[in-house]
């Protein structure tokens, strides 16, 4: 059986192509896969790859000649297969003679249903076929209308409809909307194909990318963090402070872990502790900015940077001021596993939940970075690493000293330059002499 | 034609003449000194006043329309003002005897006859009954305008209000007769007797003699007076008019006090011209209108001319012409010879007249002349009769300040809602009668002969296996409308139905077959085979107050009844600003078989004319479901019926046809089967054929059609019709009428709107070529036939695999017949 290669249509709006390079001449063999020819748009080029094995029967154009899309371009078979009704202009002929057999047998003396006098033209297609389409999420190109004059009627988008696997809800209205293709093997019930199935393949060439769909999750913290830069004055000042007395307490925890001591106090829960501490002393960066006013806080509410599988998540620690850095350890502990486990109360998560926000990336490394401000608070604190420092030590002598890095995000709308300083200073001042009983 | 009349032809064939009484032409000869004894001195006076307010109205607007004000106010009016300055003592003779009961019909040229009219009443009622008809007028608007700061007597306010209210009415105020709807040519007030006045000339020839028969069958008091113009009397309707109201059968066939004749003077106003033709020497040749008196009727209707420049002649000749209106011997042709001096409108520079013609006519002028013989006779002086004047033009300053000003006559606020006309354009009520008392019958309904035929019918057309009953056993259409019809006549007592054949026949379809039986002669009576009296006459009796189903026979004769149908029976409820209610059940059969002239519908023609409700049912519990809401409605409704299934059973309403009353509402299609891949629409007994369309379908080329009769075209609901057009994507709207500008487009384009996102394929429109109706052996290349729809489905919406066409949808043909007009 002879295999048709026809000029792909790449793009709506393209017409035709020019063939620039033929790699397989009549006669060769051709393997699946092999390159048969090159061809270029006014805007990029492709390759045309043979879908079937066998001889390259004929070739109807050559190299430099400009072929309409969706015309035959050469036909792959087996020696000897006649190949002329596939040459194009070929088949017009035939239909034109079909009608003049018609009506030379005078079964009707009007010109009835005609497809050339009454073509439509391409791409004609009914409003409930549109519709239909576009709920079910077929894409019309290549699909050829049953419909009078060609037009594309609903039972040629049923009959497509058909012949894909069954695809879910969901899937359909994604598609639909996004001009998505399904899969076809889906990854649901009985090869049913489901959203995440979909994909922007190009069905004549390989993907080679990958389109997903955003969750609702993600949907949310790019609109928060998008809105978040575009509706403030953000900026960050940078400062470390001395990581010594921390590290000891650090030491001293873990000794008395050991020993059956139940709380585990990290250096995260320690720089927490001592933001809450500092947070008291500068009541204006525990504050909400609502543009014509400020919201200053009576509480503490502290939002933790929680990194789960779904993407970031920010529930707030309420009247963390109320607490001990033990109650504080457990508690952050506790609402972590939450937002790992889904079961967070979603109220918690809103960015209006939390007074000022703590987001800790220092057990990653990272030595300095911006963190962006979930609004309508007025800071975030970013934690960076520890590094070892030169110090002076007094008399002359340095030593290397291990300093943990703050990174103070603040909007300019509610803090000046010198009061952010101050409370940044005061948080390191803080971390520098915590204190507390095990 | 009745079997006791019996005619003989030994004395049809015997040789012999027609001979004629002399026509009195101007025979009065009184002076007013010896018409002492016949009025008083006020009586005189009063005649002059009337007069009087006529010309100074009359002056009036023909000032504003000429010189744009009148004694100093300005005012601008855009519309029509056709005057009767110089005809004023032919209005005022024409009123003046007449009595509130009386009603007087007119035409484009009556403010005079409203003013003499309105004043004869307002002298003729008693205080307290006129004051109630001002005050219970549209809850007394138009009197609480002329009331404020008035002083004067009840009768004095009733002069102010009948100046203000015809004055607003041509202004075309809220406050005016007819809430501005009627303006100058159709201003009237019924409760003073004034009925409609008609632009259409010799409009009221035909509907002031329905007026004349409600008055006669209904035996109300009081005759019609039809004020027609000397032009008129060319018209076919006025013939139609005159034709109807001197009918034998009034004096030889109708019984007991329904013999005798109609109470109904033709009162034509001479002025001489109709517009610029003159009437004697150019466009006619009657001579003396009079002269015509004496071709229609042995009594020549009592005809005669009167000299309408002496009020006292016209007065004189109506004091006569009642004496034989109470004698029963009307109809009466009296022709009232006047002039007119105005052209036919202000923008009328009378060409065609000389000078010295009006001169000579203004120098006898009525109102001076009889002012003089007032004077002479030394029944007034000169001062009083100044006075006269003098008052009246102050009262008319006055009148045209109110009217004019927009606080206190606003026209209708049409920005704050501006469906208010659409909501006057039906009355859309509910009434099982339009009067209170016994209807005559001649029997129970139950021992009607037809009545218990037909309940022995099958009230389905199946039995419990499927298979049909035989025709004559089953209950058939014309049962239904029967059915609807003979319960009516048993509930109303002013039904009335005629038209041609249709007593001792029964209705050339037998619909009425045995309503002859149950019916007094003067409740179904055959009338003369001219359709605009059938219809003008129907008017007029239900603007009175009465229900009536007139019939024309063939939907062909349409046209013979155009001007009743599209410009009378639609218009009036609206045009009287709600004051007329117009309970007329129009029936009309679409025949077939009978070639190019009776055999078309012509449903689209009636459809197109707003104030008419259009149904063509084609199954016998729609027939009857239908016509029993056509005849509870106050509205005008055109009943289509098909000759081609008067003898169909009923096919579709589980049970049958119900055996007691119940009504169908206008407007809702209805689907007579259910299907989901096309949906046919169909406007009369097309429905047949789309049904037979829908098996081949479904056979042939497994489509299941849903078929849905649209029943009503006026008001049609699409609701139901786009939720199947939903469901299917596709439609065929056909019916029988000529497809181009018939209301199957209509239909097609109100679904391509409503239900376009829903659509597989342009509706379709399957109708009838735009041809001739052929001889019947030729109907099926003209009338839509069942293949026709597959061709038009295969052609237009899905190509049907192995389908070849007979008939030619193709869009190359649609272009090829538009160009050559077929």
């Amino acid at each position: 059986m002879a295999f048709v290669v026809i000029m792909p249509k790449q793009g709506q709006s393209v017409e035709s192509c020019i063939i620039t390079e033929w790699n397989k001449k009549k006669g060769d063999q051709v393997k699946k896969g092999d390159l048969l020819f090159a061809y270029e748009t006014d805007k990029a080029s492709f390759e045309e790859e043979a879908a079937v094995e066998g001889t390259l029967l004929e070739l109807f154009y050559e190299t430099g000649d400009e072929v309409p899309v969706l015309t035959n371009v050469c036909v792959i078979g087996a020696p000897g297969e006649p190949v002329d009704a596939f040459r194009p202009g070929g088949a017009v002929t035939e239909i034109i003679e079909t009608i003049e057999t018609i009506e030379i047998n005078g079964t009707i003396e009007t010109n009835g249903t005609s497809p050339v006098a009454q073509s439509v033209g391409s791409g004609a297609i009914s409003p409930r076929a549109k519709n239909l389409a576009e709920k079910e999420g077929v894409q019309l190109d290549g699909i050829t209308g049953s419909g009078p004059g060609g037009r594309i009627i609903e039972q040629d988008v049923k009959a497509v409809i058909n012949s894909h696997p069954k695809t879910t809800p969901l899937a359909r209205k994604i598609a639909g909307e996004e001009q998505l293709q399904p899969a076809s093997q889906g990854s649901g019930l009985g090869g049913s194909v489901k959203a995440k199935d979909l994909t922007a393949i190009n069905p004549i060439y390989s993907n080679d990318f990958e389109i997903k769909k955003l969750s609702n999750m993600r949907k949310l913290i790019a609109k928060a963090m998008h809105q978040s830069l575009q509706n403030s004055a953000q900026l960050t000042h940078h400062l470390g402070a001395d990581a010594r007395r921390m590290l000891e307490l650090r030491r001293k925890v873990k000794k008395a872990n050991d020993n059956g001591y139940p709380v585990n106090i990290t250096l995260n829960d320690m720089v927490c502790f001592a933001v809450v501490k500092a947070l008291r002393k500068f009541p204006q960066a525990n504050a909400h900015f609502l543009g014509d006013s400020v919201k200053y806080f009576n509480k503490i509410h502290l939002g933790i940077a929680v990194d789960t599988e779904r993407g970031l998540m920010v529930p707030a620690i309420r009247n963390a001021d109320d607490l001990s850095i033990q109650g504080l350890s457990n508690q952050m502990r506790e609402i972590a596993a939450s937002c790992r486990k889904g079961a967070i109360n979603p109220e918690l998560l809103s960015s209006e939940a939390a007074s000022f926000t703590v987001s800790n990336l220092g057990n990653y490394g990272v030595e300095l970075f911006t963190p962006v401000i979930n609004l309508p608070q007025v800071g975030i604190l970013g934690v960076n690493t520890i590094v070892p420092r030169p110090k002076d030590l007094g008399d002359g002598a340095y030593g290397f000293v291990p300093y943990i890095g703050l990174s103070l995000t603040y909007d300019h709308q509610a803090l000046d330059g010198g009061e952010a300083t101050r409370f940044l200073k005061q948080i390191a001042t803080e971390i520098e002499n915590l204190e507390f009983e095990l | 034609m009745p079997k006791v009349q019996f005619i003989d032809p030994s004395v049809a064939r015997q040789a012999g003449e027609i001979t004629f009484n002399p026509i009195p032409v101007n025979q009065y000869a009184k002076t007013v000194a010896e018409e002492k004894a016949n009025f008083s001195n006020d009586d005189f006076l009063r005649i002059y006043h009337d007069m009087v307010v006529i010309r100074e109205f009359e002056t009036m607007l023909n000032l504003i329309k000429t010189t744009g004000e009148y004694s100093g106010v300005p005012y601008d009016h855009p519309g029509p003002a056709h005057l009767s300055a110089g005809q004023e003592a032919a209005a005022v003779g024409m009123a003046y005897t007449l009595t509130v009961d009386d009603f007087i019909f007119g035409s484009h040229r009556s403010h005079g006859e409203i003013l003499a009219k309105g004043l004869s009443a307002i002298q003729k009622l008693n205080d307290a009954d006129l004051m109630r008809i001002m005050e219970t007028f549209f809850n007394g608007t138009v009197l609480n305008v002329v009331k404020k700061d008035f002083k004067g007597t009840t009768k004095q306010l009733g002069r102010r209000f009948l100046i203000y209210g015809t004055l607003a009415e041509i202004f075309a105020r809220e406050t005016g007769f007819n809430k501005g709807l009627g303006g100058s040519m159709h201003a009237f007030f019924t409760p003073f007797g004034v009925y409609p006045n008609n632009a259409i000339v010799g409009g009221s020839g035909d509907i002031s003699v329905g007026a004349a028969l409600y008055k006669k069958i209904n035996r109300k008091p009081g005759m019609v007076v039809a004020n027609i113009g000397d032009a008129s009397m060319a018209c076919g309707p006025v013939w139609e008019g005159l034709s109807f109201a001197s009918m034998d059968q009034f004096n030889e066939l109708w019984e007991g006090d329904m013999k005798g004749g109609l109470p109904v003077i033709f009162n034509v106003m001479n002025n001489q011209y109709g517009m610029g033709g003159q009437t004697c020497g150019e466009t006619m040749g009657y001579g003396k209108v009079a002269r015509i008196g004496a071709g229609v009727n042995p009594e020549q209707m009592h005809a005669e001319r009167v000299d309408g420049y002496n009020p006292l002649a016209v007065i004189d000749a109506y004091r006569r012409k009642r004496q034989l209106i109470e004698e029963k011997k009307g109809p009466i042709l009296l022709e009232i010879l006047t002039y007119r001096y105005s052209g036919h409108s202000p923008s009328d520079a009378s060409s065609y007249r000389s000078k010295e013609e009006i001169e000579a006519w203004q120098a006898q002028d009525s109102i001076a002349s009889f002012g003089k013989s007032l004077v002479d006779a030394k029944i007034t002086d000169q001062k009083t009769l100044d006075s006269v004047w003098a008052d009246i033009k102050q009262i008319m300053v006055e009148m045209l300040k109110l009217s004019i000003n927009d606080e206190v006559s606003p026209r209708m606020d049409i920005r704050k809602r501006p469906e208010q006309i659409g909501e006057m354009i039906f009355s859309n009520q509910s009434v099982d009668k339009m009067e209170d008392r016994i209807p005559e019958v001649n029997h129970p309904m139950a021992e009607n002969p037809r009545v218990i035929q037909i309940s022995k019918k099958e009230r389905f057309a199946f039995d419990a296996d499927g298979k049909p009953f035989s025709k004559m056993k089953q209950y058939q259409l014309r049962d239904g409308i029967f059915d609807a019809i003979v319960d009516r006549f048993y509930k109303d007592p002013t039904l009335v139905a005629y038209g041609e054949e249709n007593r001792d026949w029964g209705g050339a379809f037998a619909v009425y077959r045995g309503l002859t039986e149950a019916l007094p002669y003067h409740r179904l009576f055959n009338s003369p085979i001219s359709e605009a009296s059938i219809v003008g006459t129907a008017i007029g009796y239900a603007m009175c107050g009465g229900r009536v189903i007139p019939e024309i026979m063939y939907c062909d004769f349409l046209g013979r009844c155009g001007d009743e149908v599209f410009n009378q029976l639609p218009k009036w409820q609206a045009m009287s600003g709600n004051v007329l209610k117009m309970p007329v059940v129009l029936r009309v059969s679409v025949g077939s078989k009978y070639g190019a002239q009776h055999s078309q519908d012509w449903t689209s023609l009636v459809a197109h004319i707003p104030g008419l409700k259009v149904v063509f049912p084609v199954t016998p519990y729609d027939a009857k479901g239908l016509m029993n809401s056509a005849l509870q409605g106050t509205d005008p409704v055109v009943f289509f019926e098909s000759q081609r299934v008067y003898d169909i059973g009923e096919q579709f309403h589980k049970g049958g046809v119900p055996e007691g009353y119940y009504e169908i509402p206008f407007g809702e299609p209805d689907v007579k089967r259910e299907g989901k891949d096309v949906t046919i629409l169909t406007i009369g007994a097309t429905l047949y054929r789309a049904l037979e369309a829908a098996k081949i379908l479904e056979q042939k080329y497994g489509m299941s059609a849903e078929v849905i009769d649209a029943r009503s075209l006026v008001p049609f609901n699409y609701e139901k019709v786009v939720a199947s057009v939903k469901k299917t994507g596709r439609i065929i709207v056909s019916g029988d009428a000529t497809s181009r500008g018939s209301f199957l487009n209509e239909l097609a384009r109100n679904i391509t709107e409503l239900a376009f996102d829903y659509l597989d394929a342009p509706p379709v429109v399957v109708g009838s070529r735009n041809w001739i109706t052929p001889a019947y052996e030729l109907e099926e290349a003209f009338f839509p036939q069942p293949e026709w729809f597959i061709d038009a489905i295969h052609e237009k919406i899905v190509p049907l695999k192995g389908h070849i066409s007979g008939q030619n949808f193709s869009d190359l043909e649609q272009i090829r017949r538009a160009k050559l007009g077929v």
